[in-house]
């Protein structure tokens, strides 16, 4: 069960709010949440979903469409999906939202490993934290 | 004993933390114009920041949250987004005047331009956001600052008429011969100085950094109540040696060696060494705080992983945004601008961007569900909202005072 506050509200506990993971890595914000309706009609919500393509999508207008398609750019994927993190793993909803796994069994967003591969790493002393 | 230990360290870190070049600049200018008659707007500021900065070390400890995170989740992510342009913007201009601010000081102290320290500056600002501690790089350059103390000697070994600087501080408006437009545009450039934005989103997300819990509510309180208006107290001393100095003899400041001038007529050689030492350190500290700024700013709106508590090669992201941001500083200054315009220029646009920043942490800071227990009492709600007032004033007047006087004039 989700540890969550009752009624949960879409737009004020879920969207926006930062997602980190079991040892609290910042995974990402809500940038989006997928919904599926059961048989009584109530809506649920089956999975948070976080990338720049979704959150362009919700912007929308111009700089929504801009987001978008730079974030396609910056994809080796022509239509990047996004992170979608069902949430079953989600351990509780307080002012950050806690999950039960690790950021890396989540993937990683494209433009992260990108930088990371091309240009951090070339950097030395990239793996010490400060001293 | 540990704890007493720790509580004045900060508070020491606070007072030498406090000043960057844009108060430099600021209180200079203004003490050579127009004497202590603005000392009350340094006071009103520093009180602003006290309430708000309060704010964000509660939310930083309670719910530990940095601001621009806060931005995006109250405004949404539309209006958080020109948010973003326009607080980044101003970051920018910031750091861009730090470093230019930096290298001013090591020309003050070689004699050899300032055009050619600023690569060599930024490449070292760099190398100390990419290697050193959190808590270490905030302590050194924060303690550095302390040099600082020097324009308080100052003002006493210039051995002023306390009488006429007492006199100017309790009188409201211009001294004869200037505008009070001119009067309005410094009182929104001091304003502006004391509030700058990234002060807040630095000591939020250095709070959340230093994973600050509700045991460090006491050392953020003393850092803020006592260290913020210490710092502001070597603001006026600053403005205060500037009076004493140009005002009887009508000169403005227009460089980094006229604000440092007094403390060389006060205390000789050894006072100009300390001041050299304390306008590096300030410029050098703030380089690094707003540099870190420009980072968290643009992570916390898209929620990427940020902070020195992780390896660089954790944060590809954010340590791009810092290293674009720093190059982005160089190849302005690189034009041969100068370095005191664009920190006259980010006071006022900081002054515009003020209620974007200062809005939000006013209703987070109101929600229980975050907070809990802590959430604002009326006083400092009461207080936040008269500050918000002020901070509209401020925001909607500093464009048309800055076209009608020309920046000051």
């Amino acid at each position: 069960m989700t540890d969550q506050p009752e009624p949960l509200r879409l737009d004020f506990h879920l969207l926006d709010r930062q997602i980190v993971d079991v040892d609290g890595r910042m995974v990402g914000n809500v940038d989006d949440v997928e919904l599926d309706v059961d048989r009584g009609g109530t809506p649920r919500v089956v999975a948070l979903l976080v990338g720049q393509a979704v959150l362009g999508r919700r912007i929308g207008g111009l700089v929504g469409r801009w987001l978008e398609a730079s974030a396609r750019r910056l994809s080796p994927d022509p239509d990047p999906a996004p992170i979608r993190i069902p949430y079953d793993l989600v351990m509780s909803v307080g002012s950050e939202i806690e999950l039960r796994v690790k950021a890396s069994a989540l993937g990683e967003p494209p433009l992260e490993t990108w930088l990371r591969k091309h240009f951090v790493d070339r950097i030395p002393g990239a793996d010490h934290a400060g001293e | 004993m540990k704890k007493l230990f720790a509580v004045t360290l900060g508070i020491l870190t606070a007072i030498g933390g406090f000043v960057d070049i844009g108060d430099i600049v600021a209180n200079s200018q203004t003490g050579a114009r127009f004497g202590m008659r603005l000392a009350w707007v340094v006071v009103l500021g520093v009180g602003g920041i006290c309430v708000y900065a309060e704010m964000c070390g509660r939310v930083a400890a309670v719910a530990h949250r940095g601001v621009f995170d806060l931005v995006r989740e109250r405004l949404g992510p539309r209006i958080a987004l020109v948010n973003l342009l326009g607080s980044y913007a101003v970051t920018m201009l910031t750091l861009t005047a730090e470093i230019g601010g930096v290298a001013l000081a090591v020309e003050l102290a070689t004699s050899v331009n300032y055009l050619l320290w600023v690569p060599i500056a930024a490449f070292v600002i760099w190398v100390v956001l990419w290697r050193v501690k959190f808590s270490t790089l905030e302590r050194v350059f924060g303690l550095a600052g302390l040099a600082l103390v020097i324009f308080v000697i100052a003002v006493f070994r210039l051995h002023p008429q306390w009488s006429v600087l007492g006199h100017e501080a309790t009188s409201f408006g211009p001294s004869d011969g200037e505008e009070w437009a001119t009067y309005g545009f410094f009182a929104v450039a001091l304003f502006a100085a004391a509030m700058t934005p990234y002060e807040v989103f630095f000591f939020s997300s250095g709070g959340v950094e230093e994973r600050w819990t509700r045991k460090d509510l006491t050392l953020s309180r003393a850092n803020v109540f006592v260290g913020f208006p210490l710092g502001g107290l070597l603001s006026l001393a600053i403005m205060a040696c500037a009076s004493l100095v140009y005002l009887p003899v009508g000169a403005e400041v227009d460089t980094l060696g006229q604000a440092a001038l007094p403390t060389a007529i006060a205390a000789g050689k050894l006072g100009l060494a300390l001041v050299i030492l304390g306008f590096f350190a300030a410029t050098f500290g703030a380089a690094l705080e707003t540099g870190l700024s420009a980072g968290y700013t643009v992570a916390q709106y898209f929620g990427w992983q940020w902070g020195k508590y992780v390896p660089p090669r954790r944060a590809a992201r954010f340590h791009t945004v810092i290293i674009v941001s720093i190059l982005i500083g160089v190849a302005v200054l690189l034009t041969t601008v100068d370095p005191i315009q664009v920190t006259e220029y980010s006071l006022v646009f900081s002054a515009v961007v003020l209620p974007l920043t200062y809005l939000p942490i006013l209703v987070v800071a109101n929600d229980r569900e975050y907070l809990g227990d802590q959430a604002n009492s009326k006083v400092t709600n009461v207080l936040g909202l008269a500050y918000l007032v002020v901070i509209l004033v401020v925001a909607v007047a500093a464009v048309p005072l800055m076209i009608v006087t020309g920046v000051g004039g």
